[in-house]
């Protein structure tokens, strides 16, 4: 697993991806961490065939015991199907999830952790002296999804908006936007539903000060990429499923 | 998934299945004792013999009844146990994955305490699992007991239905359906046992 520090400061992001071991049927994806003095934020713990190698990355970060906070933008199991097994791990954590799908993921098994549901219109939660924006993303592509912000970092995850699926082993940032593009188009026209959900995101991220884009698949976007990103996805047509 | 814990599965899926089979031959027999009754009732002085049979007949698949019910919800813990035994055992071993993936990280260590406690409550799962199925297996015991039971009520049946002159042939039709239904049981919960008994605590 790929572990690579995006933000060092009071506190610290770190991405985790690329797993080598990963079966080859299985999608590849991003996890990230906020660690700060004490206590550990997971966002998007990934699936289960994801959880050892990505504990273990962790493990390099942060003690068990210091895990205090899970976080799920939304209900996919290459989100947060793992979560059965960080419920035998950890003792003491919470799980930040959409209000609207606590029945659904607590299919995957949520005994010990206690699930705090993100009511629809967003919320902040505090690790620490850390605080974070949970942006509301809904119909993006999920119908209740969220985003979290963090401004002291300014980095936005933007859990499926932004992905892109790559060979393995590439770069963990966007180095040529214009060739990137392409391998974004069909995944968020085909996705994203909602011309005027992406629409009313756009305009609300733009008011964010940000730094990096770190979606939950594929590269993250850094410096004028995050603009040249925002622009691309506002005028994209999306919903072309049907 | 091993292919113990699919055997284990199976096993106790079966039960549900085979227990289901065991009701409607029960209630089979419940009606045959019913029809007994009215045949006897008739038939007067020449099935005076039959008539007592008839509430033996008809108590046994009623205690029958129960006793499966008793079981089904006895096999539907069993099943969550199963459940729930499956998953301790998968994070456990994901568990031990993580310490072999974790070698040299600095806080490594700290997953000794979540391993410890997960191999402690897999176990407890196989322990209480065998147990339960010991358990089980004695109250199939119980409902092969009536199966029994219900096989020499058939034969003294037969016996007393070739006293009742003309009713002889409706009489021994019930005889027939009380030791064909009791032969059905035993087999069905037969089954039940021998598919469970490896589990059992030795």
């Amino acid at each position: 697993m790929k572990m690579t520090k995006i933000y060092e400061g009071a506190h610290q992001w770190i991405m985790f991806g690329r797993d080598e071991n990963k079966p080859d049927n299985i999608i590849d994806s991003n996890q990230y961490i906020v660690r700060t003095a004490n206590k550990c934020l997971l966002l998007e713990p990934g699936g289960t065939e994801l959880f050892a190698p990505m504990m273990a990355a962790v493990l390099h970060h942060a003690p068990v015991e210091q895990i205090t906070d899970l976080f799920a933008s939304h209900q996919d199991p290459d989100v947060i199907s793992s979560l059965g097994l960080w419920d035998q791990a950890l003792s003491n954590a919470k799980l930040h999830a959409p209000a609207l799908w606590e029945g659904y993921i607590r299919h995957f098994g949520c005994e010990s952790i206690q699930y705090v549901p993100i009511p629809d219109n967003g919320e902040t939660i505090k690790i620490e002296s850390v605080e974070l924006q949970i942006i509301p993303a809904h119909y993006l592509h999920s119908p209740c999804g969220f985003h979290v912000y963090d401004p002291q970092a300014k980095i936005l995850m933007c859990g499926s908006v932004g992905s892109a699926f790559e060979a393995p082993g590439a770069p963990v940032f966007v180095e040529r936007f214009d060739v990137h593009v392409e391998k974004m188009r069909y995944y968020h026209q085909r996705m994203m539903p909602s011309n005027q959900a992406k629409r009313a995101w756009v305009d609300r991220v733009r008011n964010l000060d940000i730094d990096i884009l770190a979606p939950q698949h594929g590269r993250m976007f850094k410096g004028d990429d995050v603009k040249r990103f925002l622009d691309w996805f506002d005028s994209l047509q999306v919903g072309t499923g049907v | 998934m091993n292919s113990q814990t699919k055997s284990q599965f199976i096993a106790v899926a079966s039960i549900t299945s085979e227990l289901s089979a065991v009701m409607v031959v029960a209630k089979e027999i419940s009606l045959a004792a019913a029809n007994a009754k009215a045949i006897a009732f008739r038939a007067g002085d020449k099935a005076k013999g039959f008539q007592p049979i008839t509430d033996f007949i008809n108590e046994l698949a009623k205690e029958t009844i129960e006793l499966v019910t008793n079981i089904n919800v006895y096999a539907l813990l069993l099943y969550r146990l199963t459940v729930n035994e499956y998953r301790r055992t998968a994070a456990y071993n994901r568990f031990e994955q993580v310490a072999k993936l974790a070698v040299g990280a600095c806080y490594a260590d700290s997953m000794q305490e979540p391993i410890t406690t997960a191999r402690t409550i897999m176990q407890d799962c196989q322990r209480q699992f065998k147990r339960d199925v010991t358990q089980l297996l004695g109250q199939l015991e119980a409902v092969m007991h009536h199966a029994r039971a219900a096989r020499v009520i058939a034969a003294n049946s037969r016996i007393e239905a070739s006293q009742a002159g003309e009713y002889l042939q409706s009489l021994q039709a019930v005889a027939e359906s009380v030791d064909k239904a009791a032969h059905t049981i035993h087999d069905n919960v037969q089954r039940c046992r021998i598919a469970l008994s490896i589990y059992r605590n030795s």
